[in-house]
Order: structure tokens, then C-alpha cells, then sequence
């Protein structure tokens, strides 16, 4: 029912599964069963999914309440071409293990460059010493 | 039937009638029930009716007696169905049926609707809503409805497939696209392609409606209540806009013969009084300093930290003249843009006029006079304003404004002017804007003003070989104004026979035409510029005053520059 045409609005969007994404990088996927004005959400039934690579891992979560501001962006997931994708499911031991895998080597490859930059003299500050905005 | 405008439509269906049924409750098999009452009232209306557009008119009938319909219904759901089915497929096959403005659903799909109770429109919205109704009553027989933005119930957990958005909902093509094909299938009778369908998708979703109608009402309300505004053209003017462009293709489409007129909604905040304007610091005369007042709208403003307007002094070798001419620019503009709003709103009313003419008075003095001392630094300030695009926008937006003399006097100053401005406009080539209003203004020129425009343009300016007319003939906005006034004047002398052939003014007359005559024969074809328009009456003018081998050569210079 279009409460409100020419807007845009969640109320459509109730109790359909979405995708969340969320600022600090994680994806949730959920029901959406409630939400406010500050468009904070209540998911039911939420995974959360580890993407590496190709591959994907499910954390079940169950019940999530996301504070509005923390929302990257939101999209509704068809149930249908739910299942239509080329990545592949693995468990959650795995992907865990993937994604620390993943992590050292970035993290190892920016220790490298950032060793390089000081060797010449610059420096760049790191991200997480910078102010968030 | 006719077609009511969506937001006047709704003003009959008023408080009591929706979902005040009496022993009315939250519960949904009461609500189903009261959902398979209505639909199937509506199937016989519609079947009546021979598959016409259902129309809206009938909705309140349908909810006045949904009351006493709660009882009597047993329907089982297949009878329903098929029912909804059949009425489904006679009106696909009206005229006018237009596939993506619908919902496209199987019939097996229905099921889950009726297991969902939808909620209907709020009752403070009403107004607001163009089908106050529940989507999912609606559904089947309303499928050529003219409201394509009618949804089915959000609270279903069935996927993307009903839920397509209003139209005023922007999809990236391939989205719509394949909704449509969706759509399509569906309506073909054939089910969704056949991928796995999980067995969890076939139940009802237990957990739905977990947010109740009245909550979802609510976030609804507080989001109309951030989007009222007292003065909407202004505040979103683009949706305005996008609106009135919406309606007016539907109603193009609509004389051009679309029986079904497909009516958008519009977003009609609702009115909501705004609390009384309250002064969060009193100030008690003869006191020191203020004393604060708290409310629940503002707790903990302490001070009145607004600062009232003091204009900012112009430190004057700082700012460039430049700026200055911009910004006095920008601030006539919007007096102009408060004249233009006025004026906006309708036929003037006799009070509003003084006030009207007060401010276009005001504009022309500030134009015409600013902190300028002599006449002629009068004329620069102006000058400099026409050399600026958005000058020039705001002279021939506020020549229509101008009584007639305010109007000449410009009109005089700018064609005295015009090789000047010709060479400033040499960037911007948005001399063209000043045209049509010049053009109006010309038309109503007494023959004494036009020779003196004329005069300024052709005879030689003192310390000066050329005339300023050799510059203007080269440009189009020159040459049409020129054309112009040449124009009016054969009209003047051809209507009023009283001006006696050896008055003064009409042997100066004689001398323009002549000269201007000469000068376009001098002037290279190619440079020559092309007019804005070609009044019909010159050639023959200029018959009247030249010798035959000039007439001949202007008339090729014409049919020459013509092609061009």
C-alpha cells in the first residue's frame, strides 16, 4: 500500500528478507520485522555472511536490532534467485578460517608498503588513527 | 462514470466506516473474513458491471455494508479464488488494460494474501490516501484499477513478485524489466519458473505482522509529520513539478483516447497544527540580560543567540567591482523572483496590485539608480548589469512588469548602447533572452521614441568614423532589434497618415531608413547575421525610400542570408 508515493519508505519492506549492509563492513541477512522512524531495524531470523573470495559462510544470529545510523544500505533478497549464485557455501569454521587468512595477508601487505613509505620518507596515517569523519 | 480526482475522491470516506465493524478485532481470521466478505461484494458489482473500470465510487458502498456482512460470511477460500480468478481474467481483457501498472498474481498466490490481515488506511490519513481500502480485497477484481500504485498488503511474506512499487518508484531498467516479465507469466496463468520452491515459502509466515498496523501508522505519521510544509512549491518544488508533469501526460493520454486513466497518487502531507510559536527567552523590560523558558520542544535554550541582521559593510578596495555587480545582481533577483511569485498565485486582487506595482517601482529604482550619482554612471551601473548573463535574465524577465515609459527608458539606454553590449556579449550569446519583452515594448514605441532609439544607433557618435550600426548588423541580436524598430516605424507611418511628409521626424525617418539601407548593402552577405525574425514590411519600406538597385541588392542580401 503506497502510504506515501513519491517518498521513500520501509513500510513496504516489512517482513521481507533483506540484505543489510552495515558501515562496519558486515553483512546481515534477515527478516525485517519492525522498523522507526531513525530506520532502525529489527531483523528476525539474521545471518550473517562472511564473504571471502568465492566463498560464503552463514552465521546464525537470530534476532538483531540495528541502529538506523549504521546502515550502509538495505536491499530486499528474492527468495527465488536466493539459491541462484555462484559463490559457494562452505561451513563456518571454514570461512572463518578464510577470512583470518585473508585479514593477515592484507594486513602483512600493508605493513610492507607502509616500511617501503618510510624508507622514502613519507608516511601516510593509518585509517583507524584518522577521525572517522 | 467519471473520473474524481484521487485526493477530492476521499473526502467521503470518512471515520466510521472503515474497520469500525462492530466486535471488530485484531485477530486475523476476522479480518480474512471480512477481507473474502468484501472482495466477493466487489466481484458482483463487478460482474455487474460487465468488466467496466471498477469505480472508486463503489469502495464506500462496499465498506458501509462490510458490517453487516462480518457475520454471514463462510466463504471457503477456492469458491473465492476461482471467483477472483474468472473476474481476473474478464477484465484482463478489457481496453485499455495496461500490464505494468497492475499487480500480476496467480491465483494460488491469492491464498497467502487472505491469510495476511492487511491494515487498511489509517483513519487520521484518510484524505490522504486515494484507496482507503485494503490491497488485498482489491486485488483480483481491481486488476485494470486505475490506481497502479495500489500495492498489495506489505505484510505478506510472498516475494518481490506482488510488491511492485508505485510507478513513481524509480527501478533500474533490468529490475523493471524483469518484473515485468514476472508479471507477464504470471498473468499467462503459468507459475514462477520452476526453481527450487522452498518448502518454508508455501506456509504462512508466522512471524509476520509482528509490527502491527497501528505501529506502521505511526512511523507513517511522523515521517508526514518531517515532510508539512507551509509552502510546498518552494520547499519540493521538484516533486511539485515532476507531479504536474505526471498529471499533465495522463491527462494528454487521456484526451488522446486512453479509456483507462491511470491516476497517480500524490504525497499530501497532512495538515498538523504547529504549536504555537513560543519565545524560548523573555526578555522583561528594563532588566539585564534574559530569563530562560523551557518547554518540552526546547529544554535547555538559554539564550537568544540569534544575531539580528546587520547588513555587512562592503570593505570597499577589498571586494572586487566585479563582485559587486554580481551580488547586487543576485539581490534584485530576488525581488524580482517575489514579483514573479506574487503574480504567480492568480489574477491580482485590487489590494494586491498597489502592492505589486509598489514592488516593481522599487526594482526599477534599484536597477536603474544604484549608489550611482550622475546620469551616466547611471546608465554604466546598468550597463554593467546587462554585460552579466544573469542580468540580462533579470531585465527581460522584469520588462514585462514595467509600465511603458520605465520600459522605453531601458529599451532607449540599450539600443544607445548596443555595440557595447554586443562586444561584451560576445562570450555568453544570451543577448537573444532580451528579444521577446523588447520586442513587446518596441510595439507600443511612439514614433518620437523610436527615432531616437533609431538615431542612437545609426548616426555616427561623435569622435567616431563608424557607426554603430555597422557593428550591430553583425550580430543577430542587433540585427533583429533593428529590424524590429525599422519595422514599427513603417507600421506607425503606414496607419497614421497625419504626419505630414515634410515634418521634422519624418525626414529624420527618411534618413535612417536610407542610411540602414545603405549599410546592409555595404555589409558583406557573410557577415550579415541572421534576425531572430523578419518583419514582412521592410522590404517594401525600403522600396518606398531607395532607388531600385539597392532594393535589389538588399533583397538578395535577405533571401541569401535567409538560407543561411
Amino acid at each position: 500500500m503506497n502510504y506515501m508515493p513519491g517518498t521513500a519508505s520501509l513500510i513496504e519492506d516489512i517482513d521481507k528478507k533483506h540484505l543489510v549492509l552495515l558501515r562496519d563492513g558486515r553483512t546481515l541477512i534477515g527478516f525485517l520485522r519492525s522498523i522507526d522512524q531513525f530506520a532502525n531495524l529489527v531483523l528476525h531470523q539474521t545471518v550473517e555472511r562472511i564473504h571471502v573470495g568465492k566463498k560464503y559462510g552463514d552465521i546464525p544470529r537470530g534476532i538483531f536490532v540495528v541502529r538506523g545510523e549504521n546502515v550502509v544500505l538495505l536491499g530486499e533478497i528474492d527468495l527465488e534467485k536466493e539459491s541462484d549464485t555462484p559463490l559457494q557455501q562452505v561451513s563456518i569454521e571454514e570461512i572463518l578460517e578464510e577470512q583470518r587468512v585473508e585479514q593477515q595477508t592484507r594486513l602483512e601487505a600493508e605493513k610492507l608498503k607502509v616500511q617501503a613509505l618510510k624508507d622514502r620518507g613519507l608516511s601516510i596515517p593509518r585509517a583507524d588513527t584518522l577521525d572517522e569523519y | 462514470m467519471e473520473q474524481v480526482h484521487q485526493p477530492a475522491r476521499m473526502k467521503h470516506l470518512q471515520g466510521p466506516h472503515l474497520n469500525q465493524c462492530p466486535g471488530k478485532s485484531c485477530d486475523p481470521l476476522a479480518l480474512e473474513e471480512e477481507l473474502m466478505s468484501a472482495s466477493q461484494l466487489e466481484e458482483e458489482e463487478e460482474n455487474g458491471e460487465g468488466g467496466e473500470e471498477l469505480d472508486p465510487d463503489l469502495a464506500p458502498e462496499v465498506e458501509e455494508e462490510e458490517g453487516g456482512e462480518q457475520e454471514e460470511n463462510d466463504l471457503g477460500d477456492p469458491a473465492v479464488l476461482s471467483a477472483v480468478h474468472n473476474t481476473q481474467k474478464g477484465l484482463l481483457g478489457s481496453p485499455g488494460f495496461k500490464a505494468p501498472a497492475v499487480l500480476g498474481m496467480s491465483p494460488a498466490s491469492l491464498q497467502f494474501l487472505w491469510q495476511a490481515p492487511d491494515y487498511l488506511a489509517p483513519l487520521p490519513f484518510r484524505p490522504a490516501f486515494p484507496s482507503a481500502r485494503s490491497p488485498a480485497r482489491h486485488f483480483g477484481p481491481r486488476l485494470p484499477s486505475p490506481d497502479p500504485s495500489l500495492l498489495c498488503s506489505p505484510s505478506t511474506s510472498w516475494p518481490l513478485r506482488l510488491s511492485l512499487p508505485s510507478h513513481l518508484t524509480q527501478l533500474h531498467p533490468q529490475h523493471q524489466r524483469i518484473l515485468k516479465q514476472q508479471q507477464q507469466q504470471e498473468q499467462l496463468g503459468r507459475p514462477p519458473s520452476p526453481s527450487a520452491t522452498k518448502p518454508w515459502s508455501q506456509q504462512p509466515d508466522p512471524y509476520a505482522n509482528l509490527m502491527t498496523r497501528k505501529e506502521k501508522d505511526w512511523v507513517v505519521k511522523v515521517q508526514m509529520v518531517q515532510l508539512q510544509s507551509e509552502n510546498p512549491c518552494l520547499d519540493d518544488y521538484y516533486y511539485q513539478e515532476y507531479y504536474q508533469k505526471l498529471e499533465k501526460k495522463q491527462a494528454d493520454e487521456e484526451i488522446h483516447g486512453r479509456r483507462n486513466r491511470v491516476e497517480s497518487l500524490k504525497l499530501v502531507t497532512p495538515y498538523i497544527q504547529k504549536a504555537e510559536a513560543y519565545e524560548s527567552v523573555v526578555r522583561i523590560e528594563g532588566s539585564l540580560g534574559q530569563v530562560a523558558v523551557s518547554t518540552c520542544f526546547s529544554p535547555r535554550r538559554a539564550i537568544d543567540a540569534v544575531p539580528h541582521g546587520t547588513q555587512e559593510q562592503e570593505t570597499g578596495a577589498a571586494s572586487s567591482q566585479r563582485l559587486q555587480v554580481l551580488d547586487w545582481i543576485e539581490k534584485m533577483f530576488l525581488q524580482l523572483l517575489e514579483i514573479e511569485e506574487g503574480q504567480k498565485d492568480g489574477p491580482l486582487q485590487p489590494c494586491d496590485s498597489e502592492q505589486h506595482s509598489n514592488q516593481v517601482e522599487k526594482l526599477f529604482q534599484a536597477l536603474k539608480t544604484h549608489k550611482q550619482n550622475t546620469q551616466e554612471e547611471a546608465a554604466d551601473g546598468f550597463l554593467q548589469v546587462l554585460s552579466v548573463r544573469k542580468g540580462k535574465a533579470l531585465v527581460a524577465r522584469l520588462l514585462p512588469f514595467l509600465p511603458q515609459d520605465q520600459a522605453v527608458s531601458l529599451l532607449l539606454t540599450i539600443t544607445h548602447h548596443l555595440p557595447l553590449l554586443v562586444r561584451r556579449d560576445v562570450a555568453d550569446q544570451a543577448l537573444q533572452m532580451l528579444f521577446k519583452p523588447l520586442g513587446k515594448c518596441i510595439s507600443h514605441l511612439t514614433f518620437h521614441e523610436l527615432l531616437q532609439g533609431l538615431q542612437g544607433l545609426i548616426l555616427l557618435p561623435p569622435g567616431s568614423s563608424e557607426r554603430p550600426v555597422t557593428v550591430v548588423l553583425q550580430n543577430q541580436f542587433g540585427i533583429s532589434l533593428l529590424y524590429a524598430l525599422l519595422s514599427h516605424g513603417e507600421q506607425l507611418i503606414s496607419l497614421d497618415s497625419s504626419l505630414e511628409e515634410h515634418n521634422r521626424d519624418r525626414t529624420a525617418w527618411t534618413d535612417m531608413v536610407i542610411l540602414t539601407a545603405w549599410e546592409i548593402a555595404q555589409m558583406p552577405t557573410a557577415s550579415l547575421a541572421e534576425p531572430l525574425a523578419f518583419p514582412s514590411n521592410l522590404l517594401p519600406l525600403f522600396c518606398h525610400h531607395v532607388d531600385k538597385q539597392l532594393v535589389q541588392q538588399l533583397e538578395a542580401r535577405r533571401e541569401l542570408a535567409l538560407i543561411y
